[in-house]
């Protein structure tokens, strides 16, 4: 339950479902395999999504449109987990996982200070682009989204990803939304964090149908979530976009490491 | 097509309060399941809460995005609607999966 609501605050303040630190510590700590880690941790994702979504709502920052179009592709990804994962061994999976989660902190470390926004609320958006307030900027602000196939591409293989490791995926999108396609960070975390709940959802009930969920603790790990998703909430509110992604990145580097040392 | 944007920040009001309501119900079953979980791990009772509280949680997500279809259809995007069929069918291909397990 503790690492639970540790998981829910980083979930909320990130975009992430927070399975990140989850899965290592019911697999590493409680012993438990990793399938049955994965299922429980799949399942706070869920939690993570609706709680930080609904605390979110009413600011702009969640993008509908461009979250229900990445969504076609995390949620084949997840689908699409089951064929193609089978045929790939546990420690490449997670030597290919610990390389790109490296690859994109350095990534992120890079563009710190790209912030993705655009001051003249004159331009237009675009389709999927959009506005929203920004205390940073002090005022209301314009983004535009940037190379939709690769955010695409991106989904599908963090959808492929959660189903996997038992993540929400948002680790991967949100760097790269961010890095590459003109998504702002709030913006990003706030769109990831609702579509979270849809990827987890493209492979969780298989898991559930087959016992790998847990009752008593996926229980637990949910009300944890909850409780720690509020403080996420309430940080996220004050800590400045720049600030984030230093964590971001921090975050991606320690679980780069963790992943790493689980193969060697 | 900034005009719409109204009508998207009103479904994007709509679904927040879908999901503080999956949410809180979900919640509430969880932690009256687990309360009766540790005060006696065998009782029946324990895990038919557990379980609906699980299964109030995956449906929340999946019910947002029918909301999302028939706010889109009555925006007349058919477009976005179009988007949010396509993951309501991936979405049922696993619930299908998984009940067949059942």
């Amino acid at each position: 339950m503790a690492s639970g609501v540790i998981a829910g605050c980083m979930g909320a303040l990130l975009g992430l479902g927070g399975g990140v630190f989850l899965v290592p510590f019911l697999n590493a700590w409680f012993g438990l395999d990793f399938k049955t880690a994965a299922a429980i941790s799949l399942v706070t994702v869920i939690a993570t999504s609706s709680a930080v979504s609904a605390g979110t709502t009413g600011r702009n920052l969640i993008n509908l449109r461009l979250g229900m179009l990445l969504e076609v592709a995390s949620a084949a990804g997840g689908v699409a987990a089951g064929v193609t994962i089978s045929h790939v061994s546990d420690i490449t999976l997670e030597r290919g996982f610990a390389g790109m989660t490296a690859f994109i902190a350095v990534l992120m470390l890079t563009r710190l200070e790209r912030r993705n926004v655009i001051v003249d609320t004159t331009v237009d958006p675009g389709t999927l682009g959009g506005r929203f307030h920004d205390d940073e900027s002090g005022g209301e602000v314009v983004y535009r989204v940037r190379r939709l196939p690769l955010a695409l591409f991106v989904s599908f293989i963090a959808g492929n990803v959660s189903a996997a490791f038992g993540l929400g995926g948002g680790i991967l999108k949100v760097p790269v939304l961010t890095a590459w396609c003109g998504v702002p960070m709030r913006v990003a975390a706030a769109t990831s964090s609702l579509m979270i709940g849809v990827t987890a959802v493209a492979s969780v009930p298989i898991q559930y149908a087959n016992g790998y969920v847990n009752p008593p603790l996926a229980g637990a790990a949910v009300l944890g979530v909850l409780v720690g998703s509020r403080g996420g909430l309430w940080f996220g509110a004050r800590a400045r976009s720049k600030w984030l992604k230093l964590l971001m990145a921090v975050v991606l580097m320690l679980v780069s490491l963790i992943y790493l040392r689980r193969t060697l | 097509m900034t005009g719409d944007r109204p009508q998207l920040a009103r479904l994007e009001i709509h679904l927040g309060r879908l999901l503080v309501t999956g949410v809180t119900i979900s919640a509430i079953l969880l932690a009256i399941g687990l309360g009766t979980w540790l005060f006696d791990p065998h009782r029946a009772s324990a895990l038919l809460f557990l379980n609906a509280g699980l299964i109030v949680l995956m449906g929340t997500p999946i019910l947002r995005v029918i909301v999302s279809f028939a706010e889109y259809v009555a925006m007349r995007q058919w477009f976005f609607a179009a988007v949010t069929v396509v993951v309501l069918i991936e979405l049922s291909v696993t619930v299908l999966v998984a009940l067949s397990k059942r």
